[in-house]
């Protein structure tokens, strides 16, 4: 337990004799993360905003005259990808073309008896889900006619799986050059040390024992670095917000707080995790060098 | 603990050959000169037998273990056995005399209570206790050599191994450290001292093991640095 002990001295004491290196680490973390986080939401609110839009789209099923929904209610309940249903009675219908109509609603009843048919409006997740969908609902029994527009679908598809890919990829690109940004300042942090390290596994000291206090050193820097990284996120995002309300309100972006909080707590486990992992490999590098015999 | 080494050659690549075939015994308690001018293999010796280097033929046992069998993990607890005064110190220059001392025995995981314990005792031994929150720059090369010497002995190791402990000191800073030698020595511990220090060789009789172009020129008792007969 004294290992332990000292391993939290010497932490600190890697923090605070060094506290230009540990500074520039943190800050260089933090800025990293940053850009990470900002990244992440701006890919985040992009297929929000692109969901929204697939989300809106809506198929119009027709039945044919006389045909009740019921059957077709329960086949469509049965799909996953299905997020509104809604069914409009012929009654319904006629009250809409009326309202459409407005002051030559009086036309409509010259038709006699109500002509309209049952209708359901299905709108789903994705617009890469609707083709499928019009295809089973064009072949069902009760079914006359599907009205949907084809053309937007396909481009919102095809808009959306890019959105997709680009902002994932964009991602990823970020967090690999993150992770490689800390894993180098804390690597050229250990090198700095490099005297010490050999003269203690000379004197006998073992891996784990020399690692420890770069270990947590490299966790306490990440985390600290995601801290500053996340009240930085909050400060930008909460002021995109306000301008965005203010001018651009047709933008759509993610303002649910528990989203934003899982959020900002996923970018804090990954740089305090960062942190860490990097501190190790880069510490466990150096030793294993060290101790190779020639 | 005995020490054997059997045919050992250390090679570096390509063609450096600093050991040649050495057979050596020493047992435990003795106390061994190692001479030879420079380049003639007396570092690389010492430091096959910490462990930093790995012999290119041959064995060296020390105690029970086999030098090329241990494992890695086995190694700091092998080098805890084994106190190194190396030949440029290797001290830590931004911490203090004491901190210099007390951190290898906090690497073995010793309470502070007793390190501080141990690391005054060793600092007194070698009469650095005035000067035991200074940080090595702040000393002479004579002061440096004592914290190293001190440190190597903090943990009591069964063998010392001192790399040229005199080589840059005066006459009379140089039998201060002889002394402090022959006080490990004289409580059991093994001592090699790797030396060119031609006054403490003939003043103080030892052992004395001569190294030639990486061969074993001479193994004397009591032996003098020069060869009887030779100016
Ligand atoms: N790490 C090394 N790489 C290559 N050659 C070395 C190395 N260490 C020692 N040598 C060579 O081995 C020979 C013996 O060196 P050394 O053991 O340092 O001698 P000494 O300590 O007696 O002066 C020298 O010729 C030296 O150049
Ligand atoms: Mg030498």
């Amino acid at each position: 337990m004294a290992s332990f002990r000292y391993a939290l001295r010497d932490t600190f004491r890697l923090l605070f004799r060094h506290w230009g290196l540990s500074l520039l680490t943190l800050l260089t973390a933090a800025s990293v993360l940053y850009i990470l986080g900002f990244t992440a939401l701006f890919a985040l609110n992009v297929r929000h905003m692109v969901s929204r839009v697939e989300g809106g789209l809506v198929v119009q099923a027709y039945l044919k005259k006389g045909a009740l929904p019921d059957d077709l209610l329960a086949k469509l309940k049965a799909i996953p990808v299905v997020t509104s249903l809604k069914t409009i009675s012929p009654d319904e219908a006629i009250e809409r073309l009326r309202a459409k109509l407005g002051n030559q609603a009086r036309a409509v009843t010259l038709l006699g008896e109500n002509p309209l048919p049952w209708s359901v409006e299905v709108s789903v997740t994705k617009a890469e889900y609707i083709t499928p969908l019009v295809r089973d609902l064009m072949i069902f029994p009760s079914v006359e006619e599907v009205l949907y527009s084809g053309k937007l679908v396909e481009r919102l598809s095809v808009i959306s799986r890019t959105a997709s890919g680009v902002s994932g990829a964009i991602l990823v690109l970020t967090m690999v050059i993150s992770a490689l940004v800390i894993f180098n300042t804390i690597r050229i942090a250990i090198y700095s040390r490099k005297e010490e390290i050999e003269v203690m596994l000379l004197i006998g000291a073992t891996k784990t024992y020399i690692s420890l206090p770069f270990v947590f050193q490299g966790l306490l820097l990440g985390a600290g670095g995601a801290l500053l990284a996340v009240a930085g996120l909050w400060a930008t995002y909460a002021s995109a917000v306000a301008a965005i309300r203010s001018s651009l309100v047709f933008l759509d972006i993610i303002v649910n707080r528990q989203v934003l909080f899982q959020f900002f707590f996923l970018l804090f486990s990954f740089g305090a995790t960062l942190g860490w992992i990097c501190s190790w490999l880069a510490v466990h590098r150096f030793t294993s060098r060290a101790m190779r015999p020639r | 603990m005995d020490i054997r080494l059997s045919g050992v050659t250390k090679m570096f690549e390509p063609d450096i050959i600093a050991l040649e075939d050495l057979y050596l015994s020493v047992d435990k308690g003795e106390f061994v000169y190692l001479v030879g001018t420079t380049g003639s293999g007396k570092t690389t010796l010492l430091r096959l037998l910490s462990r930093e280097y790995l012999p290119t033929r041959g064995q060296i046992t020390v105690g029970d273990k086999n030098l090329r069998k241990i494992s890695r993990r086995e190694i700091p607890f092998y080098r805890r056995d084994v106190g190194v005064v190396f030949q440029d110190y290797r001290l830590l220059p931004n911490r203090t005399v004491f901190e210099n001392i007390a951190f290898v025995l906090e690497a073995m995981g010793i309470p502070p209570r007793i390190v501080q314990n141990r690391a005054n005792e060793v600092i007194d031994q070698v009469g650095l206790w005035r000067r035991r929150f200074l940080n090595p720059p702040q000393l002479s090369g004579g002061e440096q050599q004592r914290v190293a010497i001190a440190r190597a002995m903090a943990n009591s190791p069964s063998i010392f191994l001192a790399d040229e402990p005199t080589g840059n000191l005066d006459v009379r800073t140089s039998e201060e450290i002889m002394r402090l030698l022959l006080s490990v020595n004289a409580a059991g511990t093994t001592v090699i001292v790797a030396t060119h220090d031609r006054y403490l060789v003939d003043a103080y009789r030892q052992r004395l093991v001569e190294l030639h172009n990486g061969r074993l020129k001479r193994d004397e008792h009591r032996g003098r640095y020069d060869i009887d007969g030779e100016l």
